[in-house]
């Protein structure tokens, strides 16, 4: 317990600093921003600001709760379209629509806006602390790990990504193939060899991971909105007497926000599963339960529960999600997996020694989490309106904006028209890539843990002088094997069998 | 042409060939470990031939073509972005900012005179705020004097 006492004092010391304060701030409210316009999410939000962080020259622990609060605050942020236009503003406030809209149509659009802040402050406090208790377990458990177990547990993230997020494993393979495939061009650190350089020097340092990210998330997703083009928003919302919800009413939905908080953690935990998987989780569990207990109950026509569960869990999924990045150094989500990239930008490999030569970093982040909740549920309540005026900027100047931001950011790494080449080239394969449902988050961990990926095994096989057989030894690394296998296969058979009943999750 | 997976693991398998053809010959010229180079890329090419095969063998899938004019705007904007990829240095952030607003802005219904305004502004803008606020260097271009 005294170390938990000292890791809190050490993290908000940190966090408390301030332009840590500053930034946490500033990037709650971005984050918010992000969430509310559709088309945006999360891993886009964070994928525009890496390079700009770096640019400014911020030191790592200050990027890191820049991004982190950009990451929970999109989280945020996506409920608001949801609540009020039925629009999810990302993928993981879908499950709000069900719930959210129809309380809008009643009149109770505050209500629900101010109840949903609420439950995603509970949910994301919930996971706060399974990170503080359960993180540095991990990490004790993990720093045992030799180069054999770590290329197993790489491949055990990837079975995950790949079999729970889509339809077609198959294509999730080939996304993680292609972004292990892109992270081998350059130097090949053990013999110096030049890898699909094609002699350019351009080349010779690797193709950085912002430029894939920018491309993938920015420029691809900019010629998808070009697909329709959809004339301004309008809200049109019913006017609400009440601002806020009230005690009983946050009596009435407590134990479903409490619940789908614990369970959003533990999804959040798993690779792969993420913020969209935990709030459909949480959603279906809630109704289940609740409607076989109370024949009042009215999910997908105005339930508070349904409202405040799903908003509990996508916050607390994003949230958990920290800890296979920080405890292990895999991350087990798109948005992890950038910024574990920009971790490398800075040269620091998050992985369970982390926890010892940069206490600073872990414990900084973890209590900035805390403190950008309180500030995005002060925002959230008082300031709406303001986010949802964010719709009405036009397209016309939002998307020039967005590109311009982009660009910034890549050329500040590199400076080279090089880079920015090559950013548009992967935004247009992205593009087709995405048009024949491709899922992109394995891509992007293809290319952050490639060269991780690679150094392990090669490090693996030579103790072994070439026998494959040291990947198949150790008891973690067979275990790690059988989930593998089992997170492989389990799912795609529970999608075949339960059809019927089945929830729809967006792949983001 | 429709998409579908067969397009896409004939791709596949198209980029497993070129990952093997410029990955076969990566030779270290010295050795001091028994996986050299070349042995992971190959082994990532193989999986992508192995799913592109699938792929192209079942087929099916096929995307939903885009809406009309889509295909024309998509096409507009490629060009637009990688035009501004290339004037972005030359000409400098300001100028290529603002030039790339106001066709990008056209090309999503905005007005001429909005779109006009709304890209020198955010030349402007932008250049102030990350190049002289936030220490971001943006290329000044052709404006190098003036800045």
């Amino acid at each position: 317990m005294s170390g938990l006492m000292e890791h809190l004092s050490i993290g908000f010391g940190v966090a408390f600093s301030g332009i840590n304060l500053l930034v946490a701030a500033l990037g709650s409210f971005i984050g918010t921003i992000v969430g509310v316009l559709p088309g945006l999410g999360p891993i886009n939000g964070v994928a525009m600001l890496v390079p700009i962080a770096f640019a400014m020259q911020l030191p790592p622990e200050t990027a890191l709760i820049l991004l982190a609060a950009v990451y929970v605050g999109a989280e945020y942020g996506g409920r608001i379209t949801s609540i009020l236009i039925n629009v999810p503003g990302e993928a993981a406030a879908v499950m709000t629509t069900l719930d959210g809209y129809p309380l809008a149509r009643q009149g109770l659009a505050s209500v629900a806006l101010s109840l949903s802040a609420w439950s995603s402050f509970i949910g994301s406090t919930i996971a706060i602390f399974g990170i503080l208790l359960l993180a540095p377990l991990l990490a004790k458990w993990a720093i045992a790990f030799g180069p054999a177990e770590y290329f197993v547990l790489m491949v055990f993230a990837f079975c995950a990504l790949t079999s729970l997020l889509g339809e077609q494993p198959v294509k999730g393979i080939l996304a993680a193939m292609i972004g292990l495939a892109i992270a081998t061009v350059g130097v090949d650190a053990n013999s110096g060899v030049y890898r699909y350089t094609f002699d350019l020097p351009n080349l010779a340092d690797g193709i950085d991971f912002v430029v894939v990210v920018i491309g993938l998330f920015a420029v691809s997703e900019m010629l998808q909105m070009l697909e329709n083009l959809l004339s301004g928003i309008s809200i049109d919302v019913p006017k609400s007497e009440r601002k806020l919800f009230n005690l009983k009413e946050m009596a009435f939905t407590w134990w479903s926000t409490v619940r789908a908080g614990f369970l959003g953690f533990f999804i959040g935990i798993l690779p792969g599963a993420g913020a969209s998987v935990a709030s459909a989780v949480a959603y279906a569990n809630e109704k289940k339960l609740i409607e076989s207990k109370d024949p009042d109950a009215k999910f997908g026509k105005g339930d508070m529960r349904g409202l405040a569960a799903p908003e509990s869990a996508n916050n607390s999924a994003a949230t958990g999600s920290f800890i296979p990045m920080l405890a292990l150094g895999v991350p087990g989500s798109g948005t992890t997996a950038v910024m574990m990239g920009a971790l490398t930008l800075y040269n620091i490999t998050p992985g369970p020694v982390l926890f010892d030569t940069q206490p600073q970093l872990v414990w900084g982040l973890i209590a900035s989490l805390f403190i950008a909740n309180v500030m995005l549920l002060l925002m959230n309540i008082p300031m709406v309106r303001v986010f949802a005026s964010m719709l009405s900027i036009p397209s016309w100047l939002l998307v020039p904006g967005i590109l311009s931001i982009s660009f910034i950011g890549v050329y500040a790494i590199n400076a080279t028209t090089f880079d920015l080449m090559l950013v548009v080239g992967i935004g247009v394969i992205g593009y087709f890539l995405r048009k024949m449902n491709v899922p992109m988050a394995p891509l992007v961990l293809g290319v952050v843990l490639g060269d991780m990926m690679e150094q392990n095994l090669r490090r693996a096989l030579s103790i072994t002088n070439g026998e494959i057989s040291i990947l198949f030894e150790s008891p973690i690394s067979i275990s790690l094997w059988v989930a593998a296998i089992l997170v492989g296969v389990v799912p795609p058979l529970l999608r075949k069998f339960s059809r019927k009943n089945e929830i729809h999750v967006p792949a983001n | 042409m429709a998409l579908n997976d067969r397009v896409l693991g004939i791709g596949a398998l198209f980029f497993a060939a070129f990952l093997t053809w410029f990955g076969y010959d990566l030779e270290a010229p010295f050795t001091y470990e028994p996986v050299g180079p070349k042995a992971f890329p190959l082994m990532l090419a193989l999986i992508i031939a192995i799913c592109g095969v699938r792929l192209a063998y079942k087929g099916g899938n096929t995307v939903e073509p885009n809406p009309e004019g889509a295909n024309f705007r998509i096409m507009t904007m490629i060009i637009y972005v990688a035009t501004y990829a290339f004037l972005f240095q030359w000409v400098g952030f300001i100028l290529s900012t603002a030039l790339m607003t106001i066709f990008v802005g056209r090309l999503f219904n905005g007005a001429w005179i909005k779109c006009i305004v709304g890209g020198v502004a955010m030349g402007l803008l932008f250049f102030l705020l990350f190049d002289k606020a936030l220490d971001v260097v943006l290329p000044t271009g052709i404006l190098g004097d003036l800045l």
